[in-house]
């Protein structure tokens, strides 16, 4: 993680604005930095999206592809995530250096999905035991200034949103034999339910408050934070405790709250904004990386 | 005889003949009994059997066994710290590396270390850290390592037990001891220190709205958590209601290890003789 160095005189002003509910830049405690999401920025995936949230800038792309279901369970399809921490947004990141966090990232995604709410994964069946979609989620990170969790999070809800399958038929012959046909159209395409995919928000304690939507800064004089993935319904997916402090067990029920509240006021407008973008379809103005 | 190395002697990818064979009974009953004669719905913890000082070549170690879920951690250190780029001059370095035996599963893992592993070896990394007083130790490193040898369920739970009574073992000046509890929901009732067949079974089994499990690190005379992580989906309030059972169970836990501590120092430096 790109890191900064804020002075003792610097960590005494942010703790004692936070304090009073106001921080260096002028938001609430519970107030995200301004967002900006574009869907379907790069042709050649099956959905894709970009988020900026203040000067983090995330990038998901979706390719979707036929595989094998999992023994386990031979009736859905699956989602992988890799996260990739390239060297643009912190040296750091250079060689095996965003490994680690990559890793931890993803390990984190697998468990905000881990459950039978936030995506129907039955729709992604082709044919029971052997054939079914695959969804290969990459995220990109292109610029780190805090609350990485968030902004990949709402870029993935939204490059799901964005993501066109093709539909597929099975057709079978006298002798049994399976084939798989990709319909001729180009439009005629799947599109996934993402109504209930949660979203991330990581509360981060500083002093005796907590923040959502840390900075750099912000997140320098904080000991620990929270991960709460939460759906439009309020249900908490996963929860994780990251940074080297510990937490009273009554601020973690403080934060759990505050997380819900936060979360479930995200999903409304992001799924507007996101209908609002598609319906625009062909006429809609692209921005692309240098907006 | 030599052996042809060339020649491929199996397939190449092999699975695990439990998954060709008729599904067991998949939905474990949601009410009643566990299996293991424990209560449902209270802290019913395994009775855990934990002993110090195994490996005599670690400066401190421990072993633990809850039910089949068998694990030992040994400590390594302070010692120098390797990677001289990294080394920090105000606070020491706590690495942990927690792998699982390949036959500790009912399917054979491989030795290499999978993601699985990292991101436990991440979670006993940031359980166990703010209970470890660094800043004694500049310069230096302390290698904490735990060998799943048995999953019985509550892995992470036992592990991060274990791992703290190996660094307390080792005579690393620590605050607290960092006690482990897990909590698996399923539907309305929940189970405390679930086995692995309660863990796999609530997780493809019941369709229920709250199903998931809960793992907190606490710190018991500190009364902080060091460690909090769940999946699954779940409701505000039962997760609340999770995170504070586990708290409950850790309780119960403490002066089993309390007495194991004891038990292993006695040893060390027997008290002098009254004569």
């Amino acid at each position: 993680m790109a890191t900064v160095q804020v002075s003792e005189a610097e960590k005494v002003y942010i703790l004692h604005g936070i304090r009073d509910d106001l921080r260096v830049d002028g938001r609430g405690c519970e107030d995200y930095r301004h967002m900006e999401i574009e869907t379907d920025v790069v042709s050649n995936t099956d959905g894709s999206a970009k988020v900026s949230l203040g000067h983090t800038a995330v990038l998901v792309g979706i390719k979707a592809e036929i595989g094998k279901p999992r023994p386990m369970v031979p009736n859905e399809g699956y989602l992988e995530f890799f996260v990739d921490c390239s060297a643009n947004a912190t040296p750091e990141f250079e060689g095996r250096g965003g490994e680690e966090l990559g890793t931890e990232l993803s390990n984190t995604l697998y468990k905000v999905f881990n459950n039978k709410q936030s995506l129907d994964l039955r729709a992604l069946c082709i044919s029971a035991g052997e054939h079914c979609w695959v969804l290969y989620v990459d995220v990109l990170l292109l610029q780190c200034d805090g609350n990485l969790y968030d902004a990949i999070s709402i870029a993935i809800k939204a490059a799901l949103f964005n993501t066109k399958i093709p539909r597929v038929h099975i057709s079978s012959d006298e002798e049994g034999g399976k084939e798989i046909e990709l319909s001729d159209d180009p439009y005629d395409c799947m599109r996934l339910q993402v109504e209930s995919v949660p979203c991330i928000v990581t509360l981060c304690k500083v002093g005796h408050r907590h923040v959502v939507d840390a900075t750099l800064q912000e997140k320098a004089c904080s000991v620990a934070s929270l991960i709460i993935s939460v759906t439009h319904k309020g249900t908490v997916t996963c929860t994780r405790k990251v940074g080297g402090g510990s937490l009273d067990p009554e601020s973690i029920f403080e934060m759990i709250e505050a997380g819900k509240r936060v979360g479930k006021a995200l999903h409304a407008p992001l799924m507007k904004l996101l209908q609002q973008e598609e319906s625009l379809g062909k006429k809609r103005q692209k921005v692309g990386f240098l907006g | 005889m030599p052996t042809d190395t060339k020649r491929v002697r199996g397939p190449e990818v092999s699975q695990s003949p439990s998954l060709v064979t008729s599904k067991p009974a998949a939905a474990l009953p949601s009410s009643g009994p566990r299996a293991d004669g424990r209560q449902r719905d209270q802290v019913d913890v395994r009775p855990v059997f934990v002993r110090c000082g195994l490996v005599s070549q670690a400066k401190g170690s421990a072993y633990i066994e809850a039910g089949n879920t068998k694990l030992m951690s040994c400590v390594y250190g302070p010692r120098e710290t390797e990677r001289k780029d990294e080394t920090d001059m105000k606070c020491g370095r706590l690495t942990t590396d927690m792998r699982f035996a390949p036959f500790s599963c009912p399917e054979r893992g491989s030795w290499i270390q999978g993601s699985q592993d990292r991101d436990f070896s991440l979670m006993l990394y940031e359980s166990l850290q703010p209970a470890v007083c660094l800043h004694k130790y500049p310069r230096s490193q302390i290698e904490v390592s735990v060998m799943v040898l048995e999953n019985g369920g509550s892995v992470l739970a036992h592990a991060v037990t274990c791992a703290s009574l190996a660094l307390a073992d080792a005579g690393i000046e620590m605050y607290d001891l960092v006690l482990g509890c897990s909590v698996r929901q399923d539907g309305a009732s929940y189970v405390v220190d679930p086995t692995y067949a309660e863990e796999s079974g609530g997780s493809c089994g019941g369709s229920s709205e709250d199903a998931g499990g809960v793992t907190v690190a606490f710190l018991p005379s500190l009364n902080q958590i060091s460690g909090l992580q769940s999946d699954g989906e779940m409701a505000g309030e039962t997760l609340t209601a999770g995170v504070r059972t586990c708290i409950e169970g850790c309780y119960k836990l403490y002066p089993v290890i309390q007495q194991a501590l004891l038990k292993a120092v006695r040893k060390a430096a027997p008290p002098p003789s009254e004569s």
